[in-house]
Order: structure tokens, then sequence, then C-alpha cells
């Protein structure tokens, strides 16, 4: 009985040429328009977004340190010109300064991350302010602790303190990739001093700017306009089709048609069940087609599939609780009056909030804020998080905003559902 | 049987349906009468379980179908007045999803469905759009889709509204072959002629009540026992009306317009009589018409008011 009524919804659907042309043709004609016509626009801002400003606080120097290295050297018996020499080989090693001058010194580097040494006094605030995106502490003694770790065997390396900010999480892990390649960089020059190889030729800044890349293409890649409208028309569209089968069901009222269901036997429960269902089902074919087009039309590569799969099954369950409490208040007030302002006001206003036609946060941080709790709004959100490569964690709290949204409109439609019939 | 007890219906301010009581016997056809607004669909959607009334009870077999209305819904098909139809989809589909909601399925419900499409008339058409269908197609397709579960009651509501008169007719021949097959009917209409054709029983409602019920014979009688001839002819000369008064002396005989009416008691069958008293007084009649009350005139008659008004 289920499947004859959910067969049945699909071809009414199907048959009309309206709510194919709204749910299908509209999202595709639209994505190709807008990613085409702001691609430039939209691909220039993601390039300026990706400098990174790095601090470093030095607390060692050889100043400092000096007096203390060759006291030990003198203690581990080394004294004289070889002292001397020695000391030469360390300042020429000095991984700080190969950090500062050859790495971040260079000009590849420097495209992605911007440099600046300030003093320990100001780390309170240095953390605090959100344009900073990574703090590297050396501590006191770090050279000297360095030499007897690396040429003495002495003691373990010495720590250092990197603060990464959470605020951007990709300029956070340029640094961060910079940082590891210097460390393994000088872990390895060690083996490699001791047979005569310089450690600036281990450290090359080549290998920090390629670490870069594979940072910037690994974990969260640009978001170009063709991703960004075909995941912000697929989630508008898809708002309309509660709209279609609210409307449809209306018209079996009229017609007379759901008297003859209820005569049949169906509980109105199934019958609000199949709606459930239906508008799950098209919520969940129309995604993958828009997905589908942009993958084979406009030559997306989406990635993350599994969290792509979980999103795009959350959300058709949504479309379907929605379509269940569209019906249910289609039917209660017997007029069209709820879907005619749900589909002319509502979705146009959760479009706006949840950045279907532009980026909300570039206007309001409330309004972004405000459209991250709107269930477009929050499955755009989870989806471009994804695209970009981020972990699937990030995504569950949009998760839990649309699964709210899920719990709210099932339970308004089981209360409110009319049981018996629907007088016309 | 199927009964209704004192059925009131309120919507809101408005009072639908007062007091009600009905009785369709297992094999009867039964007719209700009234004009628009009479309260006939809401009597119907109460009597099919469709709508809880406001007072009083439904009994179907002597049990209340306003607690238990799956027993009636098993055995009940009902044809409502608008044409409660997919129309994109085929006659053949729209069959099929009526006949599976119904539990039909496999080889019954093709089986089913070929028959009602040829009791309907439409196996040429059932792959067709419904929505392509003449408004006397779609009709039988709605009394088809009623019959898929083979009920052993059908109610119709209005089934013949807006219809050219040759689908009308097939209509009706449809539902009475269905009554004399046994099928309990309830028919509703205003249009008269239909109901005194198909039914044996009529109820005749107006602003919410039942004014009147009973078979054909005991409604008319309500009006009148008489029948009135009317008799054109070329020349209506003395002598003839004369001839008439003398062989019909209880009979009122009357001349309007160069027409003569003449009045007698229905169990009179007096055309033959009048045939050879008007040769004999070389009468050449036109045209006789014999009248008798109808339906129209039994609600005229309670009401003041004819049935389409």
């Amino acid at each position: 009985m289920l499947f004859s009524l959910i067969g049945k919804q699909m071809k009414m659907l199907l048959r009309n040429k309206q709510p194919l042309i709204i749910l299908l043709v509209m999202p595709v004609v639209l994505i190709t328009i807008l990613s085409t016509a702001l691609a430039s626009v939209m691909n220039s801002e993601e390039e300026a977004a990706i400098q990174a400003k790095f601090v470093l606080i030095d607390e060692s120097s050889w100043e400092q340190e000096e007096a203390s290295i060759k006291r030990f050297l003198e203690e581990e018996g080394v004294s004289g010109p070889a002292l001397e020499a020695l000391l030469q080989v360390f300042k020429g090693n000095d991984p700080i300064h190969i950090l500062e001058e050859s790495i971040f010194g260079s000009e590849d580097i420097s495209k992605y991350i911007s440099k600046e040494n300030r003093q320990f006094a100001e780390l309170d605030i240095l953390r605090k302010d959100k344009e900073i995106d990574g703090i590297l502490l050396i501590p006191a003694d770090f050279r000297f602790n360095y030499i007897k770790s690396a040429y003495f065997d002495e003691q373990e390396t010495p720590d250092m303190d990197l603060f990464l900010s959470q605020e951007n999480g990709i300029r956070a892990s340029i640094i961060q990739s910079v940082l590891d390649e210097w460390q393994t960089g000088f872990t390895k020059s060690l083996a490699l001093t001791k047979v005569g190889i310089s450690a600036d030729e281990v450290m090359l800044n080549g290998q920090a700017v390629e670490r870069i890349e594979q940072s910037l293409q690994g974990s969260e890649r640009k978001i170009p306009a063709s991703i960004y409208y075909t995941v912000g028309m697929l989630v508008m569209f898809a708002l309309y089709i509660p709209t279609f089968l609210a409307g449809f069901a209306l018209q079996e009222v009229q017609w007379k048609v759901y008297d003859r269901i209820l005569l049949a036997g169906v509980p109105a429960t199934l019958y609000a069940f199949s709606i459930f269902i239906t508008g799950m089902i098209i919520a969940l074919m129309q995604q993958v087609i828009i997905l589908l087009y942009g993958k084979f039309v406009l030559g997306i590569d989406w990635i993350g599939l599994e969290g792509m799969a979980l999103i795009a099954l959350s959300y058709s369950l949504f479309i379907g609780g929605l379509s269940a409490l569209l019906t249910t208040l289609q039917l209660r007030t017997k007029s069209e009056g709820v879907a005619n302002i749900f589909s002319g006001l509502v979705v146009s206003i959760f479009a706006f909030l949840g950045g279907s036609f532009f980026n909300i946060g570039d206007v309001s941080s409330l309004l972004a804020n405000i459209g991250s709790f709107t269930p477009n709004g929050a499955t755009m959100s989870a989806i471009l998080a994804i695209q970009k490569g981020q972990l699937l964690e990030v995504i569950w709290f949009y998760m839990f905003t649309l699964y709210g949204w899920f719990v709210i409109c099932i339970l308004l439609s089981i209360v409110l559902f009319p049981k018996r019939g629907v007088t016309s | 049987m199927l009964q209704a007890i004192d059925l009131h219906k309120k919507f809101k301010t408005k009072e639908a349906v007062r007091k009600v009581n009905m009785q369709l016997e297992a094999g009867e056809s039964v007719g209700l009468l009234g004009p628009n607004g009479a309260g006939k669909s809401t009597t119907i959607s109460m009597l099919s379980s469709l709508i809880m009334p406001t007072n009083g009870e439904v009994l179907w077999n002597n049990v209340s179908v306003n607690k238990n209305p799956e027993a009636l819904r098993k055995a009940l098909g009902v044809v409502p007045q608008e044409i409660a139809l997919y129309p994109e989809l085929s006659a053949k589909e729209n069959l099929h999803f009526f006949g599976r909601i119904y539990g039909l399925k496999g080889q019954l419900l093709v089986e089913r469905t070929e028959e009602i499409l040829q009791k309907i008339g439409l196996t040429d058409r059932k792959n067709d759009i419904v929505k392509t269908f003449s408004g006397g197609m779609k009709r039988r397709l709605n009394i088809g889709a009623a019959l898929l579960h083979n009920p052993s009651i059908l109610i119709m509501d209005e089934p013949t509204v807006g219809i050219d008169p040759q689908s009308r007719a097939y209509i009706l021949d449809t539902v009475k072959q269905l009554v004399e097959e046994g099928m309990t009917l309830l028919y509703t209409s205003h249009y008269m002629e239909e109901v005194e054709l198909l039914c044996d029983k009529i109820y005749i409602m107006d602003q919410g009540e039942i004014i009147a019920y009973g078979t054909k014979e005991t409604l008319k009688s309500l009006v009148s026992d008489n029948q009135t001839i009317e008799l054109k002819a070329h020349i209506l000369s003395q002598k003839f009306e004369e001839a008439l008064k003398k062989y019909f002396p209880t009979a009122n005989i009357r001349k309007e317009d160069e027409i003569l009416l003449i009045t007698m008691p229905q169990n009179e069958e007096p055309l033959a009589t009048i045939f050879a008293i008007a040769a004999k007084n070389a009468v050449t009649i036109t045209s006789a018409i014999v009248k008798v009350p109808s339906l129209e005139d039994v609600f005229l008659h309670l009401t003041g008011r004819a049935l389409r008004d």
C-alpha cells in the first residue's frame, strides 16, 4: 500500500512540467549562469585570502648563550682553535637562523606567509589578535640545549611552543606545514652534517613551498564559483519539493481522491508517511542529478564522498519531514496559502540567509550566524566544509541543526495531521 | 443494512443536515432527491464514514460506523460528485492504484481492472491519460474506480452532472444493470427522472431535512391520483366534447388554447375509447399526451419551489 502511494506521488510529480522545471531545469540554469558569471570574482578573492601571518618570539640568542656553549665545550675537552672552528659550524647550522633567513626570508614562502619578530612580553596580546595565524615561541637557552642534544647526545631535543589560531584553518595549516618541514629538516640535518653536508641544503625552502601547496590541496582547497553555486542552488531548490507535494495533497482533497484513499482503509498516518518518504526520495534524486551535472558538465571534482552521502541523506530526511509538515498544514487550512507563503517568502529568506546567492558572512557575521541555523544554510556549510577537505567531525554541528529541524517537522506533522476525513 | 439515525451535522454556524433518518436494505435501490445545497453530499459523507455527524448515528449491519468504520468501508463503493481521479495517470493506472489500495494485487488486480474497463466501456482507451478524456468518459471511469473491489453497496453522488446525453444514457444503463445484479444503491441527484428510473424508494431532501420518503407511487399520490390527457385535433367540435363528457361523466373536461384537457383518475385507461369517439365524430386527433404527476410536481407541492431553482 505504501509503495502504491509513493509510486502514484512520483508519477504525479514526473508527469507535471512545472515541478520538473523548477526542481531540475531552474537550478541547472542558475548554476551555469552564476558559476560562469562570478567565477573570476570568487576565484580572485580566494587567492588574496591565502597569506598567513606568522610571529616569531625568540628568547634564545648566540650572544646570551655563547659563553655557556664555550664552557660546555671546554668541559667536553675542546679548546683553542678547534673550539672556535666548532662554534662557527654550530652558528652556520643554527636552525632558527635557517628558519628566519632561508625559509621565511625566501620570496616563495613570503608569498604565503608574512613573518614578524616580537617580544615575549607581548605574547598574551598577540595570542588574542585574530589577525595572527601562528606564533612560535623559542625558549631561552634553546641553542645551547640544541647543541648539547644534537652534537653530544646529552639531552632530548629542546621544546618550542607553537600557537596556531583557530580563526582560519587554511592559514594556520600553511604555517604548521612549513614548521613541520623545518623540524623534520633540522632533525635530518644532524645526521647529514656529521658526514659533512650543510643543513641549508637539507632544509631547502623549495620543500617548504611544496608542503604549503600540498597543504592547500590536501586539507582546504579553494571553493570555486562552480562548487559554491552548485551547492547553493542544490540546497535552495530542494526546498521547493515540499510545496509541490503539499500542493498535490490538497488537490487530492479537492478532487475527493483523498476520500477514496481513506475509504479504502488507508490510515491517514500512512498517507502522511508516504509523503515523507516521497519527499525524501525526490530530494535525494534531485541532489544526485545536480551533483552529477556539476561533475560531468562543470568538471567539479567532488571529494569526501562519504561525507557528501551523509549530508545528502540527512538533507533528504529533512525535506521529507518538511513535505509531511507542509502537507499537514495545507490539509488543516484547506488552502494553498501555507505552501504559497513558504515557496514565495520563506524559501527566499532561507536562501538569502543560508548563502545560496553569495557568502552572507561577507555582509554581516550576525546574519551568517543566523543563516547557519537554517536547514539549507547548515547543509551548505557542511557540504562546503567537506569540499574544502575538512574532516567529517567539522560537519556535526551543521548536521545536528538539520536533525533538529527534522524532529520539529515530524513532531508537528504527527500532532497536527487530520486523522479522519478532510472536507473541502 | 445501512441505517442513519437522527443524523445532524453543523459546520461552524451553519446547520447542513438536521435529523436525517434513512434506511437501505440489502439489494434495495434508494434515491436521495433534492436541489443543490439540500445537504445530500453531507449526508452521503456521514453515511460513508468520511465525516463524523455532530449528532446521531450511522449503523452498518447494526454496528456503529462512527466507532468502527472499517467494516462498512470494505463493503462500500463511493462515486463522488467530483471526478476523483488522477488526470495525469492513464485509466488503467488509475484503476490499478485504487485496486492496490483496496488490497488487490497480481492477476486478480489485472482481471478486475479489465472487467471494470469493459463494464464502463473504456477498454480501448485504457492506456490514455485521463485528462484527455471527455466529461462522460471521466464520469464512467469515476464509477469504475468505485467498483473495483466489488462492493456490496454503492453510493453515487450526482454521477451524471455535466455530461452529454449519450454518456448519461450509458451511465444510467450501467447503474441499472448493477441494480439488477443485486447491488444495494443509494443514488443522489437533482435529476428526478434518473431517480425515478433507478430507484424503488425515494427520500426527498430540502434545506438539510428529509421532507418526504416512500415509493414513487406513494410520493406522487401526495400531489394527486389523477391523470390529465391533452388532446390536439384539426377541429375540436362541440359534439366531440359532449360525447366525451357523456362517456366519462366523472372526468373534468375543459378547453384551453385549442387544447382539450381531460382529467380523470389514474386507474382508468381512456385512450382507445377517446380515439374511437373521435373517429365516430369525424375528429382527427393530431396529438394525445397523458400526464401523471412527476417527482418534480411532488417537490413543488412540498416546498413551493422547483427542484432546479
